[in-house]
């Protein structure tokens, strides 16, 4: 192996998880995976894979989709997340920056920025951290006092990664960070986790359908289908490997933008339903 | 002139008490997606909690209003944890029966305990004189109610606007399952809606008692009257809900004066109609309510 896979142990490690919804609907069928400290590690997986119940399952947000846990354990540094509310879970350090943004969008974007401050009391180190985020997205510094439904998609995204980070988490779980983006920003945008993850140490799990950037920045990735995990190695492996380069490279640019096109639908679907 | 003016002070101080049962609907609406229909019976329990502390026990008006509140608080509270959360995720028409019921017992409470007789107005609580303003007479009650109501609605506002669980209150309103996400929890700000929301009917239960005709077991129909309010200004806007309040207490007086008392209500539900035919949200809301 090239790259050495686990640096240290383990921050969060997901034993043959299986998720239910509604009682009825099983979204994972015993998935496995570790990201260690200081990793990045991508979840690859086409529509319905069951990647953005993984993060609900790791967030506590089960809940609100009357969704359950119903085997396996997800274990951050040992302890079980799996019993915890969405607070303890954030204040352990861990928090994510969803799929779709889900910003507030009639509260400002430092309103928004703030509440990713909200399992935390040390208002001197929550100003900091807010300066902080206008440094890393000067733009976000210019507006504000804006109501974020007014920013575009690309400026949404900054709000929803700053407002992630104002928990300062040590792990960080992207949800389809780069869907609906221009290229240019959702280059930015990887970049700076690169960057936070060199400097300070942050653990990222990236869950993604582009593929070709998610193995870029990440050192492992595991490939879900269907709720299981059916493929996973280092990086630079699963790009190499035929089967990926045919469902998840081969068409480039192409199957990220067909794949998103998609999505937009199913939304506006689940939206009219 | 004079006869507008009078009836426009009037408007404006009923009205006030308008807005702010309206904003309790709407802001235990807009946080927990349930609409309360006990909303006005917390009102007529403040009214008539006003009688037992102010006229039996003959107790400062201002400290029987913090007592009060406080009570009427801890039910709102207790409601949120004792029926409401075990409900969350049944379907609104179910919850909504809910309300109905809570409605129903309190009444049958009230009547209970104080009989089915109406009281006057409680009229040894504040001066019962007046002054003048540009030759027209304002009694202190109405000044007195007009501007405790105002005081409170501000309160709230500021609450509201720079505090952090007003904050949470407003990103729950708008996205509960990103607050959760981001570690707030949906409960306390639920169980804190219910307990603002009580509060705004209690004060404002407490202030109708020395303002209203009688006291008895229609006066819970305020509750009614807060609905055009909160329906006009769109259900899911806290200041819509405060500028319907006003908008309906004034036409409402208007109406009795110029066309006759019995048009009072005709006028306030008539006006909502309009208001939803030609804008569903309301002048306020947002599109999404149409969820409901
Ligand atoms: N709230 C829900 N209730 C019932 N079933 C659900 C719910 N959410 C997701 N599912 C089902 O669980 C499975 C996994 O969905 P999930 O949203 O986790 O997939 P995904 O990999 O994130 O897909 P996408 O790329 O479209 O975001 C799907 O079959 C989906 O239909
Ligand atoms: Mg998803």
């Amino acid at each position: 192996m090239a790259v050495p896979v686990l640096k240290s142990a383990p921050v969060l490690e997901v034993a043959n998880l299986e998720v239910v919804y509604k009682n009825a609907v099983i979204a994972l069928r015993g998935v496995s995976l570790t990201v260690a400290e200081g990793q990045v590690v991508a979840v690859l997986g086409a529509n319905g894979a069951g990647k953005t119940t993984l993060v609900r399952a790791i967030t506590g947000l089960l809940f609100v989709h009357d969704g359950a846990i119903r085997d396996g354990a997800i274990l951050l540094r040992g302890e079980d997340l799996g019993r915890m509310s969405c607070a303890q879970i954030v204040s352990r350090g861990v928090c994510q920056v969803p799929e779709g943004r889900m910003l507030f969008p009639s509260l400002t974007v430092e309103e928004n920025l703030k509440m990713g401050s909200m399992t935390r009391r040390d208002r001197a180190g929550i100003s900091q951290d807010l300066e902080r985020i206008y440094e890393l997205f000067p733009i976000l510094g210019d507006r504000r006092r804006q109501e974020a439904r007014w920013l575009s998609g690309g400026e949404q995204q900054m709000v929803a990664v700053g407002r992630a980070l104002m928990a300062r988490p040590r792990l960080l779980i992207c949800d389809e960070l780069s869907l609906g983006l221009a290229p240019q920003i959702v280059e930015t945008l990887f970049e700076m986790l690169a960057r936070l993850n060199r400097e300070d140490g942050l653990s990222v799990l990236l869950i993604e359908q582009n593929a070709r950037m998610a193995l870029e920045y990440a050192a492992y990735g595991y490939i879900l289908e269907t709720g299981r995990v059916v493929l996973d190695g280092p990086a630079p492996q699963l790009r190499d490997n035929e089967d990926v380069q045919e469902f998840y490279l081969g068409g480039g640019e192409h199957v990220s933008i067909s794949y998103s096109a998609i999505k937009h639908y199913k939304r506006r679907k689940r939206w009219l339903s | 002139m004079d006869k507008f003016l009078i009836l426009l002070l009037t408007g404006l101080t009923v009205g006030s008490i308008y807005s702010m049962v309206a904003l309790g609907f709407v802001l235990v609406f807009k946080s927990t997606d349930v609409l309360n229909f006990a909303h006005g019976e917390f009102l007529m329990l403040g009214s008539y909690l006003a009688l037992t502390f102010l006229v039996s026990w003959d107790l400062n008006i201002w400290i029987s209003i913090l007592i009060i509140a406080a009570l009427i608080c801890a039910l709102g509270v207790g409601i949120h944890f004792g029926i409401m959360r075990p409900l969350i995720g049944q379907p609104l028409f179910s919850v909504v029966l809910v309300t109905i019921g809570i409605a129903i017992i309190i009444r049958a409470g009230l009547l209970i305990i104080y009989g089915p007789l109406e009281r006057g107005r409680i009229t040894q609580a504040l001066p019962q004189s007046g002054f003048d303003v540009a030759g027209v007479p304002v009694p202190w009650v109405n000044m007195i109610m007009f501007v405790v109501a105002a005081l409170s609605v501000l309160v709230f506002l500021l609450f509201f606007k720079m505090t952090r669980i007003g904050l949470q209150m407003r990103a729950v309103a708008e996205n509960l399952e990103a607050a959760a996400a981001m570690g707030v929890s949906p409960n306390s700000v639920f169980a804190t809606s219910w307990g603002i929301g009580a509060v705004m009917a209690a004060v404002a239960g407490v202030l109708y008692a020395n303002y209203a005709p009688v006291i008895d077991l229609n006066l819970s129909a305020i509750g009614l009257r807060a609905f055009p309010a909160a329906m006009i200004g769109g259900l899911d806007s806290v200041g819509g809900a405060i500028l319907g309040g006003l908008i309906v207490g004034v036409l409402e007086q208007l109406a009795a004066g110029y066309i006759g008392a019995e048009y009072r209500d005709v006028v306030a539900f008539g006006l909502m109609f309009v208001v939803l035919m030609v804008r569903p949200f309301g002048f306020f809301g947002k599109e999404d309510v149409i969820r409901v």
